[in-house]
């Protein structure tokens, strides 16, 4: 017996929409975070996508994979909006904020307790921070290839960038994060409160 | 295998691209690249266990419904400006021999080195707030030195401040005439605030004079 899709051109773009993408709003929301680091940019980085998404709602209906797809749109999305800021002279304010743009200000605290949990804390700080000092596109490749565990040669595919291009990038992303996440150069008790 | 080549392919090594044999062969006699494949690996791993806080509870219908009615509600999402922390305003370095100090306007310091003879320099962070994971890199000038450090130009690295003054000793060394400025970036967030350390140079005193 043939496979019946939920899917109908028939339907109402919302009702299909809401069934295609509704499932997959979390993963772009992760997908999303690992790129910016904070919830805030991380939400609005994937409302941004859906609201490209929904006129392409029958155009989507037709894709098989629909999550390598979305995760395409989602970088260059993240591209475009990380440049777009970078020419907005308003945002290079510096300044005393509320701090409720700091991606740090949206992670949890290192809370009082175990040892171990407070070390745990910290260091997921400490990476959050090593991450937010690569550059958009080798944030994504770290996420994309590192985290989520697409191959080079499906990224080559999805990003439509060349392999050599992406290794570099790979490369690059890495080492700067092992020079960020060293260990301690100095030795404990060198920072201390006058 | 030489370590160049096996760092070469470190890359490669860690996503398994490659025939691992020679490469754990390298690994079992060179206790340096060793030490630099755990330390990228534990970078990769806890990358992977990084997870996101969770989204808004609300989020999921509200992303929709914004995309498929935008008249409903507002189409733009709220939209913040990407402003950073308050790193001009609330962070002042200062540096000294002996007596540290501290400035509020203090891009340039200047700090007198003898050649060879190391000195510690104490480097003080006043941070009006408590900083998380605040990265501090340090870019010397060509004849200067971190002691331990031999031949490293850039050394960076990430630290907590405290609220109120933070004290970095930093042994260094002149090797020779010093012509550039030390360069000690701090970053936190998007912000960045860079200060500027000038050396005055002497020849180190010959005994008995």
């Amino acid at each position: 017996m043939s496979k019946v899709s939920p899917y109908r051109k028939a339907r109402p773009a919302e009702l299909n929409f809401d069934d295609l993408l509704r499932p997959q709003v979390e993963y772009l929301y992760r997908l999303a975070w690992r790129f910016t680091g904070s919830v805030a940019d991380a939400e609005d980085l994937v409302q941004d996508v859906l609201l490209k998404l929904f006129p392409k709602t029958e155009e989507m209906l037709g894709i098989q994979k629909l999550r390598p797809w979305l995760a395409r749109v989602l970088y260059h999305q993240y591209v475009d909006s990380v440049r777009q800021r970078a020419r907005s002279p308003a945002l290079e304010v510096v300044g005393d904020t509320e701090g409720d743009d700091d991606p740090l200000d949206t992670l949890p605290a290192a809370v009082a307790g175990p040892d171990e949990q407070a070390e745990q804390g910290a260091w997921r700080e400490r990476l959050v921070a090593a991450l937010g000092q690569l550059n958009p596109e080798q944030r994504a490749v770290i996420a994309m290839h590192d985290v989520e565990g697409y191959t080079l040669e499906e990224l080559e595919t999805m990003l439509e960038t060349p392999l050599g291009t992406l290794k570099s990038r790979l490369h690059r992303a890495r080492q700067r994060l092992r020079a960020l996440l060293p260990m301690e150069p100095f030795s404990s008790g060198k920072r201390v409160n006058a | 295998m030489e370590c160049l080549e096996f760092r070469s392919q470190l890359d490669d090594y860690l996503d398994g691209r490659l025939d691992e044999r020679p490469l754990r062969e390298h690994l079992s006699a060179c206790a340096d690249c060793r030490r630099m494949v755990q330390h990228a690996q534990a970078v990769q791993e806890g990358l992977r266990k990084l997870s996101p806080p969770e989204m808004h509870p609300a989020f999921v219908d509200r992303a929709i419904l914004r995309a498929t009615r935008p008249s409903v509600v507002d189409a733009h999402p709220r939209r913040r400006a990407l402003v950073g922390m308050a790193l001009a305003a609330s962070l002042v370095l200062g540096l000294a021999l002996g007596a540290f100090f501290s400035l509020r306007e203090a891009p340039v310091q200047t700090v007198a080195l003898a050649v060879e003879k190391p000195e510690t320099v104490r480097m003080v962070f006043n941070s009006a707030k408590p900083l998380r994971a605040a990265t501090l890199s340090l870019s010397l000038p060509e004849n200067v030195e971190v002691v331990g450090y031999t031949g490293q130009r850039e050394l960076t690295w990430q630290t907590d401040l405290r609220e109120g003054q933070n004290l970095l000793q930093l042994p260094l060394i002149a090797r020779g005439a010093v012509k550039d400025d030390l360069l000690a970036r701090l970053s936190h967030g998007t912000s960045t605030k860079t200060f500027r350390v000038k050396f005055e140079i002497a020849k180190a005193n010959s005994p008995g004079t």
